[in-house]
């Protein structure tokens, strides 16, 4: 039983590992599609990752050691991380008590290290961008905290796969801690992988751009770690919304899978439609966006801790 | 299920005070009248006694289809800015609502253990009374004035259902029917003040003289 735990958890870092380009290249095309054009095919992101990664990086002359290696700490804690999360109704390779702290600061390891590697260089641009990134990282931690530090009151435990487990949707109370966690989750997710209404991952003015702008001065394969790393925490998120909206309560494997895949295209279809429907907020109306969803999270703990 | 109703309350406040757009406060209205006729409706699902309905019914139609039809068309005919001019930065707003938010929480929790209340509608109805407060004192259109009026009528309403299992149902008509009134009156009077100072804005009264 142990063995076969390890064979499906490794299969789901594998899926999150290589479904994540085809997750954002179905996003693209559905984007592409509502506005009316035929769009990129949804392999798009394979080809481009393919083709960086044959290039040679090049450094800056300015580049110390930290350019070399950001790039690579930032993958591999993003891949690390991606072994937390469950899909569909396996057990993640790593699970213990209190392994959604550790999650949230990989992820944030991720991003320091992306964030040093960005002023390493010296460019004004980059030092812009990660000035941006940092300041409203701050931002969307608390959204993580009050959303999953709620359901883990709920549950009472603190690991993903026990507190998706014990979600129990026949439950009412359960519902109203679904629906408020899944608007604020769906913002976290929004800001932290730079996606519309906060950042627009196509644009190409510097003094707009969030996270595009701190990669500017990497090429070759650092840009293929960056742009890769960028995908699969895009499908990272996305598992993790997709977790709310599980229903646990079946231990059918195959049924995971299909009920995984199907929330995955629904949330993808949303994500298209939200970022089609709006536009970017102005710099200084990104704070209060996120504190807004930081309030919800706030809410929900409240409803917890005052329902009898 | 009651609750959830309440929580999704909360959250049309939160997102009152965040919004500049005057369109969605009016949208927000509508929304906040559908729950509070969904709020009343369980009374029915109870019973079954067709009375009881008659309040629901005209609730959803004075607050959902005839006041905000109301404001739409004023704020059509007096042409409001698309966009609300602010005293207080939203995220300040913002951070005080919640700061407010939770002190009701408490304040709901200490009082629901002397009288046989439930805590969580308490506090939202009086969350929505306090922010209704907020949006007149830190807008500064007319209209937001008579937005924010009427978000505090839905707060006595929201309190009207929890606190007072069965409120008489004349007391209720007439609420209903003075709440339209009133809105049309500032509508009227929203009317003169433009008509006099050509704009509606509570800083063209500050220079008021005789």
């Amino acid at each position: 039983m142990e063995f076969v735990n390890l064979i499906l958890g490794l299969l789901s870092l594998l899926i999150i590992l290589f479904t994540s380009p085809l997750f954002a290249g179905f996003i693209n095309k559905q984007k592409a599609m509502l506005t009316g054009r035929m769009g990129p095919v949804i392999w798009q992101p394979y080809h481009d990752l393919r083709r960086l990664i044959r290039k040679e990086s090049i450094y800056a002359e300015s580049a110390s050691f930290i350019s070399r290696v950001a790039p690579v700490i930032s993958f591999v804690t993003v891949a690390v991380a991606a072994m937390m999360i469950p899909i569909g109704y396996t057990i993640p390779l790593i699970h213990f008590k209190g392994d959604i702290v550790l999650f949230v600061y990989l992820l944030g390891l991720s991003r320091f290290f992306q964030i040093l590697g960005a002023m390493d260089i010296g460019s004004s641009f980059e030092g812009m961008g990660a000035a941006r990134e940092a300041t409203f990282s701050v931002f969307a931690e608390p959204i993580y905290f009050f959303t999953l530090g709620s359901l883990a009151f709920v549950t009472g435990f603190t690991s993903f796969w026990d507190v998706f487990h014990n979600i129990n949707l026949s439950n009412p109370s359960f519902i109203i801690f679904i629906i408020v966690c899944t608007i604020s989750a769906f913002i976290m997710m929004i800001t932290e992988c730079s996606r519309m209404p906060v950042d627009d991952p196509n644009t190409h003015l510097e003094l707009t751009m969030i996270h595009e702008v701190m990669i500017l001065d990497n090429a070759g394969f650092d840009l293929f770690l960056y742009q890769y790393t960028a995908t699969i925490k895009l499908m990272i998120y996305g598992s993790f919304l997709i977790c709310f909206l599980n229903p646990f309560g079946l231990s059918n494997h195959a049924l995971g899978y299909v009920i995984f895949a199907v929330l995955t295209v629904i949330l993808s279809s949303v994500i298209a439609w939200v970022e089609t429907m709006t536009s970017r907020f102005k710099m200084k109306n990104i704070p209060q966006y996120l504190l807004f969803a930081a309030a919800i999270g706030i809410l929900n703990l409240l409803i917890y801790s005052f329902m009898k | 299920m009651e609750n959830v109703i309440h929580i999704l309350f909360c959250l049309t406040l939160l997102y009152t005070v965040v919004t500049t757009r005057i369109k969605s406060y009016v949208s927000m209205l509508v929304l906040q009248g559908l729950l509070i006729a969904c709020v009343m409706i369980f009374p029915f699902l109870k019973s079954l006694s067709i009375h009881i309905l008659i309040i629901p019914l005209l609730t959803l139609l004075v607050k959902t289809i005839l006041i905000p039809r109301f404001i739409s068309r004023l704020i059509v005919n007096l042409d409001v800015p698309r966009v609300v001019e602010t005293t207080l930065q939203p995220f300040n707003l913002l951070l005080l609502l919640v700061a407010t938010v939770i002190l009701m929480f408490i304040a709901a929790q200490l009082l629901s253990e002397y009288a046989p209340v439930p805590p969580i509608p308490l506090a939202a109805a009086f969350s929505t009374i306090i922010t209704g407060i907020y949006l007149i004192i830190f807008r500064t259109a007319l209209i937001i004035h008579v937005i924010g009026f009427l978000i505090i009528e839905n707060g006595i309403f929201l309190l009207g259902t929890t606190v007072a299992a069965e409120m008489p149902t004349m007391v209720e008509l007439g609420a209903l029917l003075d709440i339209f009134v009133v809105v049309f009156l500032m509508g009227i009077a929203i009317n003169r003040v433009r008509s006099t100072f050509s704009q509606i804005d509570v800083s063209a009264l500050e220079r008021l003289k005789d």
